[in-house]
Parts: C-alpha cells; structure tokens; sequence
C-alpha cells in the first residue's frame, strides 16, 4: 500500500518539476523538428512561383481563415477606352462563373457563414474571402472561379449600372472622397489620374467585352499573390500552382505616371471648405517614403486622443494662431509604385481657409528650415511605429499588409526591419523632405464655398 | 425505353417532323417555332438575355404576322418559314433560364 501511493506521489513530483523548470513556449532543446514543424512555427513564408505568383501565409491556429488573391489591377490600368472599368469589375464578384452561377456564389458561400468581397485600389485589386477553418476548399472554390473563371454575361452586367450609381451617389456625400479624387486627377497626366470610380460619361457603357479584355490583360500569374491567414502553406502553394496558373506571362505593362501639378477646383454650397495641396513625394518601399512618414507625424497626423486639443501637432498648433474658427488640418502622404503625393489637407469656415492654408504652409516651411527639435522626431517616430504596429493587430490590415508587399516585393518586411528603419531617419532626411516639398511643384483640390480660397499659384 | 420508341431527333422522324410542321401552319406567317412560345416568366426573362438583332427580328416577325392575321392573309409560299431554317434562337437561353429557377427552388427546398 505504501509503495503504491508513493509511485503515484513520484508522478506528481516529476510535473511539477517540469511545468517549473521548462517554459512550454519554446521548443525542447535538442530535439530534432521534423522537415513539417517548420512551417507550423509562427512566421509569415512567402514562396514565388516559377510562373509568379506569390504565395504567402501565416499559420496562426486562428479557428478562422482569410484568404486574399490581390492583383496589379488596379484603377491606374485602365485606358481611356475602358475608364471605370474596374469599378465594375469591384461590383462583378458575385456575377455568373463557368462553375458556378451567380446565386449558388452568394448561397454557397452564404452557407458555410463565409463572406466574399473586393476591394480596389489605385494599384492593387483584392479579393477577399473570410471562413471557418474546415471550410477552406469550399470558398476557396468559389474565389478561384471568381477570380480565373468570370464569364461578365452581358444582362448581369448592365444589371450592375444602377449599383454603380448608387455607389457614386454615396462617394458624392463625401467631401474628403471628392477632394482626393479631384487631386490626383489634377496631379498625373496619366495612370495614377484615373479614378476609382466609373466617370459619368462612362456609367452604362462598359461592356462584357471590356471587363474580360481588362481581365485577359491584367490577371495574370505574374501580377498575382495569393496570401492567407490561418492556412497551411504547403496547402495553398498547392491551389497557386492548380488553379492560379491559367494566364501566364506579365500581361499589359502600365504605363508610368507622370506627375503634372495642377488644380482642380469644385465650388460648392457646403459650409466647410476643404482643400488639399501636395506636391510630388516617394515610391512606395523606398527610404524616402519613410522619411515622409515621419515627416507627416512630425507635422500631425490625425488625433491620437479622442477629442483631444491635438498638442503634439505642429499644423494644428500654427493655424489655431491663423485663426479662432472651428477647422482640422492634417498632413496628407501617398505612397505608389512610381510616385507619391505629400502635402497638408485643411477643413475650414470658408472666410478662414486663406489664412488656414498659409499657415498650415508655413509650419512645413519651418520644418523645411529646420525647426524640428530630437524631442519631436523621436515623438513622431514612435507614433509611426505605433501605427504600424497597430495596424497589423486585426486580420484585415496584416492581410492587406502581407499581399501589397507580396505583390510589390515579392517579399514580407518584418516588423523588426521595419522598426529599425524608422529609427534610421534623421533629422537632416526630414529637413530635405519639407524641402522637396515646398520647393516641388503644387497641386491643389479645394470644394465647397471658395471665395476665400486661394489658388494653386498664390499658396 | 428508348429501343422501344424511336428518338424523335432520329432519321426516321424527319419527315414526320417536317409534316407535322408544315401541318401547324405558324410558318405560313413567317413565324419560327420561339415566336409562338407562350410569354410566362421564364420566357420574359429568356427574351431579356437575347442578343438585341434577335430580339428586333422577332419583334419584325411578330408584327408582320399580326398584320396578315389583320388582313385575314398568309405569305406567298416562297417567303414561308422553312422547316430547315426555322432556327431554335430562344430555346439556350431558356433552358439556362429554367435551370437557374430550378437551382433557387433546389435551395430552398432545404
């Protein structure tokens, strides 16, 4: 009897040694992982195809996946014979495939409590599509089809014109939708000035042909990355080679944009005005368009206490001098594969905004001359890495961060790299970024009651 | 089944086809075989999805057989509808038209 009892308290011995001596989080020292563990350790893998395609993933034992296909489709690859067509192609996911039609997409993925969406850029096309775990091969089915296999029957399509207008109904309510796309149309001769919705004179007019000849022209293996979270990478390396591999070759080359500097103004009865003006800034992925990252924290970048007096601003604390009106002012910076736009964005009380702009302009000007203290660029750095970081915390933006740099790099910046980088801008790099700035030349946007808004050559 | 009673698309029936077509009479208004369809909701829907120079020419035909039925007159027999080229212009269209509906009425049986 003793003996028994004592076997049973050794066990409990042995535990309670082991929980307090080994951490369960790293591996055992000394074992032999199998050729398979590698990939269940939590890291992003990015393989590229012989064809291509880039494929990338993350295993993190989340009970629901996300798969994503991003393409180099977006609006900047239109012609102007086929204007808006990628605004139809964002409303044509759930449009007949040749294998499936368009009611058994919607049930079926509706079945498995999936969900399927796109979205576009001005660079970059995103199919998305959100399910259980288990459930991978079913939607994945469906998003391949969609993807690879659209047939754009010609009723279905027309179908699509009233939703079109809806959509441009609501991007009308917008003022910041409006200014944005006004500037880049006043920015670029050409690619980056198309717009991301279908323009007016084109609304009803794109046609089945259209759609698959921009599809023929642009989805191909090589512009393509498909990117999951929560899959096992061999597994979707296995459905990139299957199914993905249909079109191959690079397809239509955009052409390269070419930065005009231009204004475009929309007079309008709002009671705020809003105004943009840039100038030309960095590719994207470049040391430069970092610099203008901080550049912007440094100059304000929203708030980061709700409600908040916004202190730590250098716009917002030199217009609140300019004037006592209610405005917001914020500095502005796009990043693309060949240019970028930099500048500050204003709301403002009409009568005010001349003074808002010029002092919003001036507080550039400053940094430009080198008024920035090592308290305020360690500051704004910190806010930069913040909401990198930050923005990496939900599925959809570490999705949406893994596919752009999957398809612009064909690689995945790690978080560390990325910090270190940050911490590699100095002061000097800011000062010359301001500098480019004031010094480049202007493109502004401004809508709503203009009487007091200057123009692009009196700013 | 089928080795019992011929395939009405077999060589067999073609005359017998050919007869009964003529026999209708539909073509003698220079009406195809779709044109005399009954217009219920699968139809509408077919006729929405044609290509716009069928749905003219079926219109055309359609008004042209109205206006002989009005005059109590059929065509001379040259202009008459052709069995060989009496053309089945709708019948793709509705049968994807149908199969659709059935796949609806599939899902929501469950």
């Amino acid at each position: 009897m003793k003996g028994i009892r004592g076997i049973s308290q050794l066990s409990r011995h042995f535990h309670v040694a082991a929980r307090t001596r080994q951490s369960l989080a790293h591996p055992l020292a000394g074992l032999k992982l199998s050729p398979g563990a590698a990939h269940s350790l939590k890291d992003i893998h990015v393989t590229r195809l012989p064809s291509g395609l880039v494929i990338a993933s993350l295993e993190n034992y989340s009970p629901a996946s996300k798969i994503g296909v991003f393409v180099k489709a977006g609006c900047r690859y239109e012609t102007p014979e086929n204007q808006g067509v990628t605004h139809i192609l964002r409303l044509a996911s759930s449009l007949t495939t040749k294998g499936a039609s368009s009611f058994k997409i919607c049930r079926g993925v509706e079945a498995v409590g999936g969900s399927l969406s796109v979205t576009s850029s001005r660079e970059n096309m995103v199919y998305t599509v959100d399910c259980l775990r288990d459930d991978f091969d079913t939607v994945m089915e469906y998003l391949i089809n969609v993807t690879t296999a659209p047939e754009f029957r010609a009723w279905e399509v027309s179908d699509l014109t009233p939703r079109v207008k809806r959509d441009k109904a609501q991007a009308a309510h917008s003022a910041q939708i409006g200014v944005i796309e006004a500037l880049h149309e006043a920015a670029y001769k050409n690619a980056l000035t198309n717009s991301l919705y279908c323009p007016n004179h084109m609304v009803g007019n794109i046609t089945s042909g259209h759609l698959h000849q921009f599809v023929q022209n642009n989805f191909t293996s090589a512009r393509m990355a498909l990117v999951g979270l929560g899959v096992d990478h061999e597994v979707l390396t296995q459905v990139g080679e299957q199914f993905l591999n249909i079109r191959s070759g690079a397809g239509t080359t955009g052409a390269a944009a070419q930065y005009r500097g231009g204004e475009v103004r929309m007079p309008g009865l709002g009671s705020l005005v809003h105004s943009a003006v840039v100038s030309e800034s960095a590719v994207v992925g470049s040391d430069e368009a970092l610099t203008f990252s901080v550049l912007q924290h440094i100059l304000g970048a929203g708030l980061h206490v709700k409600r908040g007096s916004c202190t730590s601003s250098k716009l917002v604390q030199g217009v609140t001098k300019a004037t006592a009106d209610p405005f917001d002012v914020s500095a502005f910076n796009a990043n693309y594969s060949d240019s970028g736009l930099f500048g500050v964005y204003t709301i403002s009380q009409p009568a005010a905004t001349g003074d808002v702009i010029k002092a919003a302009l001036a507080e550039v000007k400053a940094v430009a001359d080198g008024n920035v203290t090592a308290a305020d660029l360690t500051r704004a750095k910190a806010q930069l890495k913040s909401q990198v970081l930050m923005s990496l915390e939900t599925s959809e933006g570490l999705l949406d961060a893994m596919g752009s740099q999957a398809l612009a790099e064909g690689s995945y910046s790690s978080t560390d790299e990325v910090s270190t980088n940050i911490d590699n801008v100095s002061l000097t790099d800011v000062a010359n970024a301001a500098k480019k700035f004031v010094t480049g030349k202007k493109t502004m946007a401004s809508s709503g009651n203009l009487k007091n808004t200057p123009f692009v050559d009196e700013v | 089944m089928a080795s019992r009673a011929p395939v009405a698309t077999g060589r067999l029936l073609i005359g017998f086809r050919k007869w009964y077509y003529n026999l209708a009479g539909f073509n003698k208004l220079g009406l195809m075989r779709d044109d005399t369809l009954y217009e219920d909701s699968d139809v509408a829907e077919a006729l929405r999805r044609i290509p716009e120079n069928q749905y003219n020419d079926r219109v055309f035909r359609m008004k042209r057989a109205l206006d002989l039925s009005m005059k109590q007159q059929i065509l001379p027999k040259e202009q008459w509808t052709k069995f060989e080229e009496d053309v089945q212009y709708l019948s793709p269209y509705l049968k994807e038209v149908i199969q659709e509906r059935k796949e609806k009425e599939e899902w929501m049986k469950n």
